[in-house]
C-alpha cells in the first residue's frame, strides 16, 4: 500500500480502504447523490417560473444580504455612529429599510407559495423551513428595534415587555436589557436565520420549484361532459372526488 | 435634521370601523400587499415562452 502525492492508498495501483469508506467519503456522496451539480446551480429554469410570483423569493434573499451588509457595518462603528453622523443615519436607514422590504417580500413569497400548495411533491421540508424562517425573523427584527438607543427602542421594549410577560415568557429573556437583547440582535437570531434560509433554499435546489396546479387536478369541471368522454369515476357535478 | 417627506411629528392616524382599529400605516402596507401580490400574478412576464425547457 501507498500514497503519494496526496493520491488515495493503493495497492498494485488499485484505491484501497482499510475499513470501507471514510466519513469524509460517505459525506461527499451523500451531498453529491443529493444535490448534484447540475441541480446546486442550475442553467435554466422551468418555463412555468415564467411569473413574477416566482421573483419574490430571490428578492428576499437580497434583501437579507443587504441587511447583513449593512448591519455588520452598523456594529462595526455602534450607536454614536449611527445616531449622530450623516452617513451613519445613512446605513441605519439602509438597515431599517431593507428589513421592511424582507419582510413585504417574504409575506407576498409567502402567500404565492401557500395558494400553489407548494408542499406538493414531497417538499414539506421545503414549506417547513420556510415557515420556521419567517418565524425566527420576527424577534430578530424585534430585537433590532429594542437595540436602537433611543426613545423608540425604549416605548417598543417596555410594549413588548408587557405583552410577552402576558404570553408567559417573559422570564425566560428581557427585552428592556440592551445587553442581551443587542447579542440576541447581531449573533444568535441572525445565526439561526441565515441557517435556516441556507437549508430552505437548498432543500428548494434538491426537490425543483414546485410545479403549478394542473387543470387535471381539478375536483370538479366547469361544464358538463358528454357521458362517452366522462371517465368511469368521475363524480356527479355538485359532488367531491373520493 | 433634514425634514421628512411625510410629516411624522404627530400621533399616528388610525383607522377605525366597528371593531376594527389599525394605524393607516398598518393598512396601507397590508393594502400596497395585496396590490403587489395581485400584479405579480397577473402582470406579463418579459420574455414569456422564451428559451426555457
Amino acid at each position: 500500500m501507498s500514497s503519494v502525492n496526496g493520491e488515495p492508498p493503493s495497492v498494485n495501483g488499485e484505491p484501497t480502504s482499510v475499513n470501507g469508506k471514510s466519513w469524509t467519503e460517505k459525506a461527499r456522496d451523500r451531498a453529491v447523490g443529493a444535490l448534484p451539480p447540475e441541480k446546486l446551480l442550475p442553467d435554466s429554469q422551468p418555463s412555468y417560473m415564467s411569473s413574477w410570483i416566482y421573483v419574490f423569493g430571490v428578492l428576499t434573499l437580497t434583501s437579507l444580504i443587504v441587511i447583513i451588509a449593512s448591519g455588520s457595518i452598523l456594529a462595526l462603528k455602534g450607536p454614536g455612529w449611527w445616531h449622530f453622523t450623516g452617513i451613519g443615519h445613512f446605513f441605519n436607514s439602509i438597515h431599517l429599510w431593507s428589513v421592511e422590504l424582507f419582510f413585504f417580500f417574504m409575506v407576498i413569497h409567502l402567500w404565492g407559495k401557500y395558494w400553489m400548495a407548494a408542499w406538493r411533491g414531497g417538499r414539506a421540508r421545503v414549506w417547513m423551513t420556510g415557515a420556521v424562517a419567517f418565524v425566527v425573523a420576527v424577534p430578530c427584527a424585534l430585537t433590532g428595534y429594542v437595540s436602537q438607543q433611543n426613545f423608540d427602542a425604549q416605548w417598543i421594549s417596555t410594549q413588548a415587555k408587557d405583552g410577552l410577560n402576558a404570553a408567559g415568557v417573559g422570564s425566560f429573556f428581557n427585552v428592556t436589557n440592551f445587553g442581551q437583547m443587542y447579542s440576541y440582535h447581531v449573533y444568535l437570531l441572525p445565526l439561526a436565520v441565515v441557517a435556516i434560509v441556507i437549508a430552505h433554499v437548498l432543500l428548494v435546489r434538491r426537490h425543483g420549484i414546485v410545479p403549478p396546479f394542473q387543470l387535471s387536478d381539478r375536483a370538479q369541471p366547469t361544464a358538463r361532459e358528454p357521458e362517452s368522454v366522462r371517465e368511469p369515476d368521475s363524480v356527479p357535478a355538485g359532488g367531491r372526488a373520493s | 435634521m433634514i425634514a421628512s417627506i411625510v410629516n411624522l411629528n404627530h400621533p399616528a392616524n388610525t383607522v377605525h370601523w366597528h371593531f376594527f382599529s389599525m394605524s393607516v400605516a398598518n393598512v396601507v402596507v397590508i393594502v400596497l400587499l395585496l396590490v403587489v401580490f395581485a400584479v405579480a400574478i397577473l402582470a406579463p412576464f418579459p420574455g414569456h415562452g422564451g428559451t426555457a425547457r
